[in-house]
């Protein structure tokens, strides 16, 4: 790459400043979506609360098996008299208010430990793949009236941003109001019981908004906060989970100027971890097959422009003149002359010559 | 792309299994449709998945009875807003200019030779859903002892 690509960045009314930036360089970070699921995954269980069911659950009762002899399974039976519960079964998983198969234990393995350079090869991958707007539609972001992607807007512009309408305009104003509408209107009742858990509604994700807490203070977040599905996030603290929510690569990012500024740092600034480099260069296989390098050492097709067909029609000889002069040259003469209706010799035999017999005859 | 780092060919290996247009049932053999309006064909293929390619045609009904013709303009990936030319074909066209207007707009200049045909099919079939729908003729009273009936009601 000689000139690193750049980016426009835009006012608070959506237009070009005339600023620009260098991309910085993670966004040429190779896109894995299998590290990036597998990241996900696990850091996607790192917030979980310990549950289980009662210790107890199922075995508060006195049950013992009657032994064999009583024509009923040795299952334990609940003891004593006076009562339904009396004589039935107990404690077994396949019983009655029996305890579960295998009860839950608060010790299970809730969390997953995740190497730190795996996680930032994640989140590089993340964030370059938010600069590809295929995988933004494919993410199912509304982007057809964004200018440019990535979406860099000068910090300058987010002085109003401290108030939900000043944060709701910017974001309408640069053509981020589509995807904004669409995940309020996505505001759905969720399936099942987690609407008894704190889970009572699912929405999709607008955008995201990437701040420099430094340049850009933090005062823009409630202005943000209040808005469905936008979400912020500091530059030196990137999130997966929310870079490829449900590790789905192409978040919609919404960049302050001073944050896209600041990704350089933020990534020269890790010790110890490099950005990982694409193994191909060129990632275009139709300019790869095409490039003269590959053409020039190519051998030529082989065969003719036009190949013959291997599995056709049979024709019939006798009807089409074409096939049959293909298979019989001699047929073209045969039919000229007309040789198919001339007789094999002229009806009769010839005559023998005169005096043949006697000549024969004479002894 | 804006980056070299990025293809349509990687695009479409990552979003393949999983896209926002993708519709799949288990149905019918597990069918797999696109809801891409870039897809001529609704079909889930590489072909002619219009949000992964660069070059990509999307053909849906306009005003009036005419067609909506929007294609994608190639080296403009990471500017979406822009990067879209739309062309309208009114209506009062007759069909054939319509078809030769938009096979000419597919295929000329080096654009998207490989999709004249569904282009065209697509705008058939377009033009044809706008047409009114003829009323279905009456139905015939069959038998002598309906007719009678008919005439002494």
């Amino acid at each position: 790459m000689a000139s690193r690509p750049t980016v426009t960045i835009l006012g608070a009314d959506g237009k070009a400043t005339g600023a620009t930036e260098v991309l910085p360089k993670v966004f040429s970070a190779p896109i894995r979506p299998d590290i990036v699921k597998h990241v996900h995954t696990g850091m996607a269980k790192n917030k979980r609360q310990p549950y289980s069911v009662s210790e107890k659950a199922g075995h508060q009762t006195s049950a013992e098996s009657w032994g064999t002899g009583r024509a009923v399974a040795r299952i334990p039976r609940v003891s004593g008299g006076g009562t339904h519960r009396a004589g039935q079964a107990a404690f077994g998983n396949m019983c009655r208010s029996g305890r579960m198969f295998a009860p839950t234990k608060i010790w299970r393995k809730w969390h997953v430990k995740i190497n730190q350079g795996q996680k930032r090869f994640a989140t590089a991958s993340a964030l370059a793949a938010s600069a590809v707007t295929p995988l933004l539609m494919a993410r199912g972001h509304q982007v057809s009236t964004v200018p440019e992607v990535p979406l860099v807007i000068d910090s300058a512009a987010f002085g109003g941003a401290t108030k939900t309408a000043g944060a709701l305009g910017l974001l309408t104003a640069v053509g981020a109001g589509a995807d904004v509408e669409k995940a309020k209107a996505s505001k759905k009742l969720r399936a099942g019981k987690g609407k008894m858990r704190g889970r009572r509604h699912r929405q999709r994700r607008g955008p995201l908004v990437v701040y420099s807490t430094e340049a850009d203070g933090k005062d823009l977040i409630q202005g943000f906060r209040n808005i469905p599905g936008v979400e912020t996030c500091p530059v030196d603290a990137l999130n997966l989970l929310q870079l490829a929510p449900g590790g789905h690569l192409g978040r919609f990012i919404v960049w302050t100027s001073s944050a896209i500024k600041e990704l350089d740092s933020v990534y020269d600034s890790k010790k110890g971890f490099f950005l990982p480099s694409a193994v191909v260069a060129q990632a275009d296989l139709t300019r790869l097959i095409n490039s003269s390098e590959i053409q020039s050492v190519l051998r030529a097709p082989k065969g003719e422009a036009k190949t013959k067909r291997g599995n056709v029609q049979k024709k019939n000889p006798l009807r089409n003149k074409q096939i049959m002069l293909r298979q019989n040259p001699y047929a073209a003469t045969y039919a000229k002359e007309n040789l198919g209706s001339v007789k094999a010799n002229n009806g009769k035999p010839t005559p023998l010559p005169a005096g043949f017999t006697e000549l024969l005859n004479e002894v | 792309m804006s980056t070299s780092n990025v293809s349509a060919d990687l695009v479409w290996e990552i979003t393949r299994k999983q896209n926002a247009f993708l519709v799949q049932r288990k149905t019918a053999g597990g069918t797999q449709f696109s809801r891409d309006p870039y897809n001529l064909v609704n079909l889930q293929s590489r072909k002619y998945a219009g949000f992964v390619n660069d070059k990509a045609i999307g053909i849906a009904p306009g005003e009036k009875g005419g067609v909506t013709v929007v294609s994608k303009k190639a080296g403009s990936a990471n500017k979406p807003a822009s990067g879209l030319i739309s062309t309208n074909y009114s209506g009062n066209k007759s069909a054939r200019k319509t078809y030769k207007a938009v096979a000419n707009a597919t295929a000329k200049n080096g654009y998207r030779a490989d999709l004249r045909q569904v282009a065209v099919a697509r705008v058939s079939a377009i033009r044809k859903s706008q047409r009114p729908v003829k009323a279905s003729p009456e139905r015939k009273l069959r038998g002598n002892a309906a007719k009678k009936a008919a005439e002494s009601s």
